[in-house]
Parts: structure tokens; C-alpha cells; sequence
């Protein structure tokens, strides 16, 4: 079997097949789960903040994809356990290592009757690598993710057919599929008649909801999209109202106002758990925090002249563990949080789960002293030719919510306790973003942060010492980086599942990064609410759920 | 009269002036805004090409000759965040929903506070007296916060959703939100009232008029209140440049979408444009209310004269 065979055999394995779905749905069920449902009725869900735009471009934070799913759909769609599965595309394919083949849904239109096809993946494709704007007539804008950057060697992009688009790459990108594949899609006709500033505004996708009315800072109003190529919504209505304060939330779930609320606050989830009227539903998310030290080189950074304080990767497990995570997540937490010594969250497409870094403070203390650091003069504070280990840590205090601050100083206490001084530096988030992006951070540097991703794949997260970037203070040794890139040149799934398990192995043992954890997102619902099962994603789905009569 | 109002409006463009130009350059201190619109993973080439899209590469004397330029127009650009009119943006959560709200809670506190502040002074040391003032600690000591959740339990939970726990848009949304916000001015103007009344209920002139045999409530309310009201006026005004600016906390607890919440969050986001319209915007309210008051004074009180 020749190889481009084998190739084409093997990335099949990626496919995940689904027949076309009639346009025009059938009439909605009148009973789920053996309960009457009431189809007319309005399903209002209180999010923690209104998004800042509707067009994907501009961005897909974790506010942000919860309004911008609802109506625009990507390639790729994902399960309630985060697989992949067919979305705009029914599959994917690599046709040989250097060319992608999407097949694409038929009979689906947009809110405003648009067709969905070839042209439409081709517009998107152009938006996302800034390509033939000008042709288009469309602006350019900042975008969070700079595809023409992200991924130089995708080279071109064409129309088979109707239904078929083809991506050619000058070198094998394993994880396309993903990389186009979750960008939700936004109308050809629309977007170029009336410019990406009406499409922000008044959205037209393909997605089971229409947006009907923004009101900023307020909430949004949607309407089934009776079009819908896959089984209608089972509520006519839905509103996602802007509550930002978490008591305020539960206080207006408590007085039926509103169905659903999301980001409960642990403290909370007990108390409504046990009352019958409130159902608590949770799942793991790709958000992961971690406590990031300086272990650039000198020349890769505003150094002054010193290498990383941490470039020595025994200094970095060391301090891993010195970390009762256990402790964090019981506490802190009320359970709700996982530790995951992995790169990649738990809910990625290629995770492989890490022997955990245990809590031993006498291990992290034998770390210090094999890598020279020893408290030679009974200060408590370990040091080396007259230096003590000392890590000045950036704290970004008020950005990711009160337990994470919480958290950031009990780490600070368990680094003292294994002989690391720790100078606690609060700002604001953005002096944070300002100090990395410059590359300021000093030699003896580190800061707590958190970073998601909007990906399904693990690539996303191991990228992440790839190149330097805002997050990458321990840039991946050769050894590394070379069995990152094969990974990522591997077009066989099994291959590169096992390329994969192989680079998280290696990033656990190297420890760029104290991973803290995993979050967990809490959600509460009133009984009426029918079927809600949470994704590990940053948006909600609400395809299946009712609410009772 | 008009060569006051001639002076104070050149005076007024002045210190709007003086207030956006330096908060363009102090928000250009705090941070580069290309930072956040991108990726974590994004490399310096990626927040470069950010910053030459928003046309932050340029020089800062280039980027300011074109602000002044721009806002000369009423064109402050662009919300970095989310691509919108900045200047827009600003007032369309300024009016209604922080107008309204702001009006609610000043009408609150300032008619609410005289009829309390006069009662209490005019039955100085009984159990009115004593109830207001008690009352008046109360409501001053607590926090917005505070109140704001526990009036959402009783109101919209307790007493099986009498009034909504979030939104706008109604009468009935705007209730406890007014209420929350006006609460501590309330309390401090019920008590400038009373201490007004007390020290003017004293004088020769209420002495006289009472001797004229004027109706007590004639010499309270005619008389003494009108003297009483001008530390009112004087705080009212600053009252309301701060349920304008400052009812950040009341916003968030009753999802209330006004300008406080809008400004608060383009802050830590280095959303320059909107930043920039939203203190021009103030800037301009404070300018216009303090001529207000200043223009008010002269309606209270004859003697002073606005040269």
C-alpha cells in the first residue's frame, strides 16, 4: 500500500460521517423525556457579561463564543464531550499530506436566505488569511487570531465543487482540520453588501438562532431559525440577559426570572444542588491556570544581560512539587477544579493524561539543593554564591475572579515553604500584558495567569512553547520543538495521537510551566429546564433543550 | 449676565480640553491595547500588525493631531473592543439607562431628604428626630452592594417577584436600583437639611416672621427651607456628577446597562477610543452642571451676584 494511501486510509479516521439533514425540519416534538414541553415558550439565560462583538473575526473569548455560537456555525462542530463532529462540513479528510479535502453540508442557508456553499468556506478562508480583501471590499481589522501568521504554510485554497473545497499546505499541517475547521462561518453576500461593521452588528449565520434584538450591556434576543438544516431548537425564544454579579444571578434564578445561570460560584452550587426546584450541572473546560516563570535566555528577552532565573528545569519541578494542589482545589475551590499535570486540558482532542506532580515539599527541597540551592545562612530563603532564589510574582489581581486570587496567594505561601523567597507584585491585567509583550519581565520574574482555547485539538495548547510569545517564557528545547513539529507534521491520526501522548510525557518531565488547574464550570437550572448538559467549550448549546410546560 | 455665561463657556471649553488631552496621553502610559485584542499565543510580529491596524505605530504627536482633529468632528473612532462608534457607544448607554437612573435617584434623595431633613430638625430631639438620624447612619453606613443584593432578596424573591431582580427598561425595573442609588445621598442630604434648618430656624428673620404671625408651616417651608437649601444645591450638584459617573456597583448588581459598567470594563481593557469618550462625555456634565448650581444660586439667594 503506497503511502499516500495509508495516508488518505488514516485521516479518514478523522472523518466523522453524518447525512444530509432536510432544510425544512419536521414539526417540534410536544414532549421530551415523557414531559410536556412548551415549544412557544421563551428560555432566558443569564450570562455573566454581553459580548463585545457578533462578528468572529473580531474575537472569541469565552463570553464572547457563547452569543456568537448560537449563530454562526463552523466547519467542525463538537459533542457534549468535545469530540469532533459534523458541522457545516458532513466530513474532512487529508486527500495526501500537503492537501485537505472539506466536504460541505448542502441545502443549508443563512438567517436571510443566503445559500451556504463553497463560495461562502472560500470568502471565510480569504477573511481569515487577509486575502483578497481589496477584491472583496471588506476591511481589514485586529483579530485575536492571525491565521496568515499562525499557519504561513497553508498556501492556497479552491472550489471542487459546490460542496467541496480543497486546501493545499506547503508542508503537512495534521491539526487544518481544526485550525479552519472551528471558526464560525459568516455569509459571503451579506458581509460584502454591507460591510463587516453591519454584520458585527446585526449578525446573519446559519446557526439554529436568529439574533433579533442587541441590546449592549443588556442582553440579546433570539428566535428559532425555522430554516435550521438540523432538528429545530424545542423553544421558540431565547434570551441571553447580562447579569454580572453571581448573587444577583442566583437571586433572580430563585425568583423564576430567569431559566439558567451560568458561572455559579462554588460557594453557592452546595446549597442550590440540594433544593429540588434547582438543578447544578457542571463540566471541565479547557481553561487551565498556571504560575509561568522566567526561563528565556538572555538574548530572548529585556534581560539585562541574565539568562531566566528558572532555565534549569530542575528549579521548575522543584517547584511543582512544592504545590498541594489537592489542598487548592478542596478548599478554594469547594472540588470544583481538577489537576491536571498535562499541557493539555482533559477535554482536548490527542490529551493523555501525566503521572501528577506530587505534593512533596522534601523532593522540591532535594530539586533545590541538586540544582546548587541551599539555605546556607538559615533565613529560610534558599540561595546560591550569595544569592538567594528569590521570584518576583506578577500577579494580574481582580482579572480572573476572587478564587483564583485566592489561590495565587496560597501558592505564594507553599513556594516560601520550600525555601523560594516570593515577592508578590499586583497589577492590573493589563500592566501584565504591557510587561510580557515588551518582555520585561525580570530575570527572577514568573506570573500567574490563565489561558483557554477555542481549538478541539491538542496542538493549541502544546504550541504554546513553540514560538515566543505573550505566555512562552521557557521556549521548548531542540529535542523538544523537533517532536513538536513532527506531531504536527504527522498527518496519521494514530501516529500522531501517539506523537502526541509521547510531547506531553516530555513537557510534564520538563516543566516549563507550575500548572495549578483545570476549571470546572458550574451552571444551574430551574426544573422546568429540560436536557441541558454544559460543554467543555466556551459557548453553551441549546439545540436540544426545552423547557416543561 | 452674558458676558458671565461667555466667559464661564470659554472656561468650559478650556477644562474640557485640558481633561481629554490628558487622558490621552495617560491612557497611552497604562498600556498597549494591541495585547489584548490578540491571541496569548501570539507572537510580536502578531501584536505589531495589531497595533499598525489601529494605527498605533504612529507617533504620539501624529496620533494626538489627529485625535484633536477627530473630536473636533464628534469622531472619537472606534471601540477597540468592539468595533463601534465610541462617542455612540457612550451616549447610547448614557441616555437612557443612566440618565434615567441617576434623575430617579436624585429626585429620591433630594425631595425625599427635605421633607425627613425638615421634620427632624423641626422636632429636634424627639423620636422623629431621633429616627431620622438613626436612619440616615443607617443608610450612609451601608454598602451599595450590600443593600442592592439584600432588596433583590426581599422584593424579588421573598415577596414572590414584586419588583424584577435585574434589567431596565420599565418603572418597575427602575425601583430598586433608584432606591440603592440614592440611599447615602439621601441620608446626607437629610441630614444638611437638618442641620440648615436648625441653624437658619434661629435667626432674626424666621424670629419676624413668626412675630408676623405667619403660618408655622409658611415659616418653615417659605422662609427657613430657602436659606437651609444652598449646601443641598451644592452637594446635589456633586451628587449627581457622581450617580452619573459612579454607579458602577448598582450597575453591576441590577444588570442596569448604563456608562459606569462601559467605562469600568474599556479601562483594564485599554479601550483608548471609548475611555476617551466617556471622559470627555463627564467632562462636559461636570462643566455644565457646575454652571447650573452656580446659575441656581443666584435663583435662591439674591445676593449673589455672578460677575
Amino acid at each position: 500500500m503506497s503511502r499516500s494511501i495509508v495516508v488518505i486510509l488514516l485521516g479518514a479516521l478523522a472523518v466523522v460521517g453524518g447525512m444530509p439533514r432536510a432544510a425544512v425540519p419536521a414539526d417540534p416534538p410536544r414532549a421530551v423525556d415523557g414531559q410536556a414541553i412548551d415549544p412557544d415558550a421563551e428560555l432566558i439565560v443569564a450570562l455573566a457579561d454581553d459580548t463585545n462583538n457578533m462578528d468572529p473575526r473580531i474575537g472569541m473569548g469565552s463570553i464572547r463564543s457563547n452569543y456568537i455560537r448560537q449563530v454562526f456555525e463552523s466547519l467542525v462542530d463538537v459533542d457534549a464531550a468535545g469530540k469532533p463532529q459534523p458541522g457545516l462540513a458532513l466530513s474532512w479528510r487529508a486527500v495526501n499530506e500537503n492537501l485537505w479535502e472539506f466536504a460541505l453540508r448542502p441545502n443549508v442557508r443563512f438567517h436571510d436566505g443566503e445559500p451556504f456553499n463553497a463560495d461562502t468556506v472560500l470568502f471565510n478562508f480569504d477573511r481569515m488569511f487577509r486575502k483578497n480583501l481589496d477584491k472583496w471590499g471588506i476591511k481589514d481589522l485586529p483579530a485575536a487570531t492571525s491565521y496568515d501568521k499562525l499557519y504561513p504554510t497553508v498556501a492556497r485554497w479552491e472550489k471542487v465543487n459546490d460542496h467541496t473545497v480543497r486546501v493545499h499546505t506547503s508542508e503537512p499541517v495534521a491539526m487544518l482540520w481544526d485550525a479552519l475547521g472551528r471558526e464560525p462561518l459568516v455569509p459571503k453576500a451579506y458581509t460584502i453588501k454591507h460591510g463587516i461593521d453591519v454584520l458585527n452588528e446585526r449578525p446573519i449565520g446559519t446557526g439554529p438562532w436568529r439574533m433579533v434584538e442587541w441590546k449592549r450591556k443588556d442582553s440579546m434576543r433570539f428566535e428559532r431559525w425555522d430554516g435550521y438544516w438540523g432538528p429545530a431548537p424545542l423553544v421558540k425564544r431565547m434570551r441571553f440577559q447580562t447579569i454580572p454579579e453571581g448573587a444577583a444571578r442566583i437571586a433572580a434564578l430563585r425568583a423564576g426570572q430567569v431559566s439558567l445561570i451560568e458561572a455559579v460560584p462554588p460557594i453557592d452550587a452546595a446549597a442550590l444542588g440540594r433544593e429540588p426546584m434547582f438543578k447544578v450541572v457542571s463540566a471541565a473546560q479547557k481553561l487551565g491556570c498556571r504560575l509561568y516563570v522566567n526561563g528565556r535566555p538572555r538574548d530572548k528577552y529585556d534581560s539585562g544581560g541574565k539568562d531566566g532565573a528558572f532555565a534549569d528545569g530542575r528549579l521548575r519541578l522543584a517547584l511543582n512539587h512544592a504545590i498541594n494542589r489537592d489542598a487548592i482545589i478542596k478548599k478554594i475551590f469547594g472540588g470544583y477544579a481538577l489537576a491536571n499535570a498535562s499541557p493539555v486540558a482533559t477535554v482536548m482532542y490527542g490529551y493523555a493524561a501525566q503521572e501528577p506532580y506530587a505534593f512533596d515539599p522534601a523532593r522540591a527541597k532535594a530539586l533545590l539543593a541538586e540544582a546548587g540551592w541551599r539555605d546556607s545562612n538559615g533565613d529560610g530563603v534558599v540561595d546560591k554564591g550569595g544569592e538567594a532564589l528569590t521570584l518576583q510574582l506578577h500577579f494580574p489581581a481582580k482579572h480572573y475572579g476572587q478564587a483564583f486570587d485566592e489561590m495565587t496567594a496560597a501558592v505564594a505561601e507553599m513556594l516560601k515553604d520550600v525555601g523560594v523567597g516570593v515577592t508578590v507584585k499586583t497589577l492590573d491585567f493589563g500592566t501584565l500584558l504591557q510587561v510580557l509583550s515588551k518582555g520585561t519581565l525580570p530575570p527572577n520574574g514568573g506570573f500567574t495567569a490563565c489561558r483557554t482555547s477555542n481549538s478541539v485539538d491538542a496542538e493549541d495548547q502544546v504550541r504554546d512553547w513553540a514560538s515566543l510569545t505573550l505566555v512562552n517564557w521557557t521556549p521548548f528545547p531542540p529535542e523538544l520543538l523537533g517532536l513538536y513539529q513532527a506531531s504536527r507534521r504527522e498527518v496519521d491520526p494514530a501516529k500522531r495521537l501517539r506523537l502526541l501522548a509521547d510531547l506531553q510525557k516530555q513537557i510534564r518531565d520538563w516543566a516549563p510551566v507550575v500548572p495549578l488547574y483545570q476549571e470546572i464550570k458550574l451552571y444551574a437550572h430551574s426544573a422546568r429546564v429540560l436536557r441541558f448538559t454544559p460543554l467543555p467549550e466556551l459557548h453553551m448549546d441549546f439545540r436540544g433543550v426545552a423547557l416543561r410546560k | 449676565m452674558r458676558a458671565y455665561l461667555l466667559r464661564r463657556l470659554v472656561h468650559a471649553l478650556v477644562v474640557v480640553w485640558g481633561v481629554v488631552t490628558f487622558v490621552f496621553f495617560l491612557v497611552r502610559l497604562t498600556g498597549d491595547p494591541a495585547a489584548f485584542l490578540v491571541d496569548p499565543t501570539a507572537t510580536q510580529a502578531e501584536i505589531e500588525h495589531t497595533r499598525r491596524l489601529l494605527g498605533l505605530d504612529r507617533s504620539l504627536a501624529v496620533q494626538y493631531a489627529d485625535f484633536l482633529a477627530a473630536i473636533a468632528r464628534g469622531d472619537f473612532g472606534q471601540s477597540m473592543q468592539t468595533r463601534r462608534p465610541a462617542l455612540g457607544l457612550v451616549l447610547e448607554h448614557l441616555w437612557p439607562a443612566t440618565a434615567v437612573l441617576a434623575a430617579a435617584a436624585l429626585l429620591i434623595s433630594t425631595l425625599g431628604a427635605i421633607p425627613l431633613g425638615v421634620l427632624s430638625a423641626t422636632h429636634r430631639g424627639g423620636w422623629l428626630d431621633h429616627g431620622s438620624r438613626l436612619a440616615s447612619l443607617f443608610l450612609q453606613s451601608m454598602p451599595a452592594f450590600w443593600l442592592g443584593i439584600m432588596l433583590i432578596l426581599l422584593f424579588a424573591v421573598e415577596l414572590g417577584g414584586l419588583l424584577p431582580a435585574y434589567g431596565s427598561g420599565s418603572l418597575r425595573h427602575l425601583i430598586l436600583p433608584a432606591v440603592t442609588l440614592a440611599a447615602a445621598p439621601l441620608a446626607q442630604n437629610v441630614r444638611l437639611v437638618r442641620s440648615g434648618m436648625l441653624e437658619v430656624l434661629g435667626e432674626d428673620y424666621v424670629r419676624t416672621a413668626r412675630a408676623k404671625g405667619l403660618a408655622e408651616r409658611g415659616v418653615v417651608y417659605r422662609h427657613a427651607l430657602r436659606n437651609a437649601a444652598l449646601p443641598v444645591l451644592t452637594v446635589t450638584g456633586l451628587s449627581l456628577g457622581f450617580m452619573l459617573s459612579g454607579a458602577i456597583i448598582i450597575e453591576t448588581v441590577f444588570s442596569w446597562p448604563g456608562l459606569g459598567r462601559l467605562i469600568v470594563q474599556a479601562v483594564p481593557g485599554r479601550d483608548f477610543p471609548v475611555i476617551q469618550a466617556g471622559v470627555f462625555v463627564f467632562a462636559v456634565i461636570f462643566v455644565a452642571l457646575n454652571l447650573v448650581v452656580d446659575l441656581l444660586y443666584t435663583a435662591l439667594d439674591p445676593r449673589v451676584r455672578l460677575t
